[in-house]
């Protein structure tokens, strides 16, 4: 809705002003956040802060324009959940590793949550998250700090302060044992999604879980991929991801199986390499090899103005404070072989692993 | 770098071309201490055999499993010792090698590139192992239905042509092909005369120019440059369906063939397909999901190569909404052709485009890839350089004229993925129906 206009700006005048300035505009939502950005050369500032101030000030949702959304999110869920096998599995897997914490909903909410949110729930949401106090802007690039800071105090300023949104639900239970979800599907192949719950972003083992992934998924010579794709070759593909959270992150195994490939096999493959990284510290040339990429990945995400204020922001809303941001190197750096086993063995526990499998089934 | 007049300063070149015939181009750019490396070799899968599709991607991919002096299993494990991720692959037009390496590594990093792309072995084992991975890989392909869309379009909309199949290829092709038939592909086909070396970023260029004299200098091998393909067949109005009997979801691609890159139009083409499916506001966008809801996404794109290209309109929407979704795009082709962009619609596009070109800049990789793109095309430095003074140029009369012989209004092919019970019928009133199961495109 936020781009379907407010009190200055109207219908469809957002996007057509700001691409008459030479900028573009996206969006997205995570677990944590919802950000907005524009991309735009550097004299169209005073344009880009004119009209995302007009919108948390004084956004109109319409009857006719929510309807209209409304089709627009259900088609994204469509592509993206309902008819996508990672977007499946990756939905159950969330509900397992959550009992209570809202983490457990989708994203883009069940479609029948989509059907059924009203203009209010709409205004409420706006009204409570949408706030100044809850929002931080983070402007990178060919700009003059102090002409910025004092055109973001002219067009914000007099938006009123609305009292702080309450704390997010906690209480989520000690898992005692596996839990797992199989999702039947007419696909050409089997995969496997398993994921455990890590530590919120702020936990020292952060770092050293982002050091853990790199070791066991990214590049052909990491261990999960030499061993199940090249060598043993019972997947096609495996990507490790660990998502930093405020709260209590998840850390993802995906396998993609060859077609007559077992999930059995893979599920026991993977379990002993997690129990290797649990058991026995990272040799140093593989913890050297993980830093390295690390450093690249950081380097190339500082490459651009946007990955930067994208770093800060992430950095304020995870970490507490944009500078940490600027601490991501000495962060990795500092990672032990120790610190990386120390962080498998708290975390990746065979007992409170989820697994989700997918099991091809015939066309209906 | 953004100058007053709107000319885009790009970092001095040097350039060289090798005793051998093998082009390199080296530009310094401040910034993060990293280099891109990108290596092409004109060597695409265009040139796969008859019977034979993926085979230009898959001896990139092989490539990298083994040359004269390391196995593949060395160079993993000394790339990415150095913090570096070493790609290889194909589009139609080349075969490419290249990574993004910390500066201080340079020099290894650059001789693996160049080794890879120059002396592989194919090793059988590992060969084969490819091989098997890549037919594994294509099932996967067959869980997406817009990957699914994207390939029964290439291979309608260029019927029997060389750029007519995906570049990974199909499993039946790839699983006849042997270790010999790549040994002999890349005998024909890759030698110095076919290939560019790019490296940007922190560097000293006359450095890098040494090392690239030592490694790539010493090859020989007299590869012809490859024959340009043929201008596609002409394609008539027709629509194919792709059964995915389970999916809630159309897929709807509506192609027809067009541009190749060097085309003098290219800057028309750019601006007027802006207007029509670009940003956020494009006519498309507007129609079908701002005024109808019909999708999350809608976009046309020139997708040019070097001998020609396609023009495209891509969408998808829930199973009723089907032709509706089409006929709301063709429609929007229809007014566009018939009054071109509005004087303000199209200013409003060539400020969108060349207010985020420094932004395609950003990056030594992105300054690399423009830098490959205009040695592969044969365009000139400064389709990049001035590259805004020419889309502000663009007129509301070369939209039009454009959009009218390129835009896939009478002609050009209608792909629907999707569950044919469902969609078939209601798409018979834009042309012959024909449906095929979905595996048919793998």
């Amino acid at each position: 809705m936020m781009f379907n206009g407010a009190a200055k700006y109207g219908p469809k005048e957002f996007d057509r002003l700001l691409e008459s300035r030479g900028g573009s505009s996206n969006a997205y939502t995570s677990n944590d956040v919802t950000a907005y950005y524009e991309d735009f050369a550097s004299d169209a500032l005073e344009t880009v802060l004119d009209l995302e101030a007009d919108r948390m000030r004084s956004l109109a949702v319409t009857p006719e324009t929510l309807e209209q959304e409304r089709q627009v999110v259900k088609e994204e869920r469509r592509l993206r959940t309902e008819n996508s096998v990672f977007g499946l599995m990756e939905e159950q897997l969330e509900a397992l590793v959550f009992l209570a914490h809202p983490y457990r909903w989708p994203v883009i909410g069940w479609m029948d949550d989509i059907e059924r949110i009203t203009r209010d729930d709409c205004l409420e949401f706006f009204r409570t998250y949408y706030a100044p106090g809850n929002a931080a802007i983070y402007a990178v690039g060919d700009l003059d700090p102090d002409a910025t800071i004092a055109l973001l105090e002219r067009f914000y300023g007099d938006i009123p302060a609305r009292p702080p949104p309450g704390p997010v639900a906690q209480g989520e239970p000690l898992q005692r044992g596996e839990r797992r979800a199989a999702v039947r599907y007419p696909s050409q192949a089997a995969a496997l999604l398993a994921g455990w719950r890590g530590p919120p972003a702020r936990s020292p083992d952060s770092a050293a879980l982002d050091v853990l992934q790199t070791a066991l998924a990214v590049g052909e010579s990491s261990r999960l991929r030499r061993r199940l794709v090249e060598e043993e070759e019972l997947a096609v593909s495996v990507n490790v991801s660990w998502g930093w959270r405020i709260d209590p992150g998840v850390f993802l195994i995906f396998a993609e199986l060859a077609p007559d490939g077992t999930p059995g096999d893979v599920e026991r493959a993977l379990w002993e390499e997690i129990d290797r990284v649990a058991t026995a510290p990272l040799p140093a040339a593989e913890l050297r090899r993980a830093k390295r990429l690390l450093r690249s990945s950081v380097l190339h995400e500082l490459a651009t103005h946007n990955g930067v204020a994208h770093a800060l922001g992430q950095a304020e809303v995870l970490l507490g404070d944009w500078r940490e941001a600027g601490r991501a190197l000495e962060l990795y750096a500092a990672v032990t072989p120790r610190d990386v086993r120390r962080a498998a063995e708290a975390w990746l526990d065979p007992a409170r692993r989820c697994v989700v499998t997918l099991e091809p089934e015939a066309s209906r | 770098v953004r100058r007053a007049d709107g000319v885009i300063a790009l970092p001095p070149l040097q350039e060289a071309r090798l005793p051998n015939g093998a082009s390199v181009v080296v530009a310094r750019r401040p910034g993060v201490p990293l280099a891109a490396v990108r290596l092409l070799v004109e060597a695409g899968a265009s040139l796969d055999p008859r019977d034979g599709h993926g085979m230009a991607n898959l001896v990139a991919q092989a490539a990298r499993r083994g040359t004269a002096r390391r196995t593949g299993k060395e160079i993993d494990d000394h790339v990415e010792s150095l913090g570096s991720e070493l790609g290889a692959g194909a589009d139609e037009d080349a075969s490419y090698f290249g990574l993004s390496a910390p500066a201080e590594f340079l020099k290894d990093l650059l001789d693996v590139v160049v080794d890879v792309a120059t002396s592989p072995t194919f090793p059988i084992r590992e060969w084969e192992r490819i091989r098997r991975r890549e037919v594994a890989g294509l099932a996967h392909v067959l869980d997406e239905p817009g990957a699914v869309a994207d390939r029964a379009m290439i291979q309608t909309a260029y019927r029997g042509h060389p750029y007519g199949h995906p570049t990974d290829g199909r499993a039946a092709h790839l699983r006849r092909l042997r270790r010999s038939d790549a040994v002999a592909f890349h005998r024909r086909w890759f030698g110095p005369a076919a290939t560019t070396l790019v490296v940007v970023g922190a560097v000293d260029p006359d450095a890098v120019l040494a090392m690239a004299t030592r490694s790539l200098g010493r090859w020989k091998a007299d590869a012809p440059r490859a024959p340009l393909p043929p201008a596609p067949p002409a394609v008539e109005r027709s629509v194919l369906v792709v059964d995915k009997p389970d999916v809630t979801q159309t897929q709807v691609r509506i192609a027809a063939p067009a541009l190749a890159r060097a085309t003098p139009e290219y800057f028309p083409a750019l601006v007027a397909n802006a207007v029509f499916g670009g940003g956020f506001t494009s006519r498309l966008m507007e129609a079908v999901r701002v005024n109808r809801g019909l999708s999350y996404g809608v976009r046309s794109r020139f997708a040019m190569s070097r001998a020609t290209g396609i023009f495209f309109v891509s969408s998808f929407t829930k199973l009723e909404s089907t032709a509706e979704l089409v006929e709301v795009i063709l429609d929007e082709a229809r007014r566009f052709c018939d009054a071109g962009p509005g004087e303000d619609e199209l200013s409003r596009a060539q400020s969108y485009l060349a207010g985020l070109f420094p932004l395609s800049l950003e990056t030594h990789d992105q300054v690399a890839e423009k830098l490959a793109d205009v040695r592969l095309y044969g365009i000139p430095l400064e389709d990049v350089s001035r590259y805004r003074e020419k889309v502000r140029a663009v007129t509301v009369e070369q939209c039009r004229e454009l959009a009218r012989r390129h835009f896939p209004l009478d002609r050009g092919v209608i792909v629907a993925v999707g569950p044919a019970r469902h969609i078939a019928r209601s798409l018979e009133r834009f042309g012959p129906v024909s449906v095929i199961p979905a595996r048919k495109v793998i």
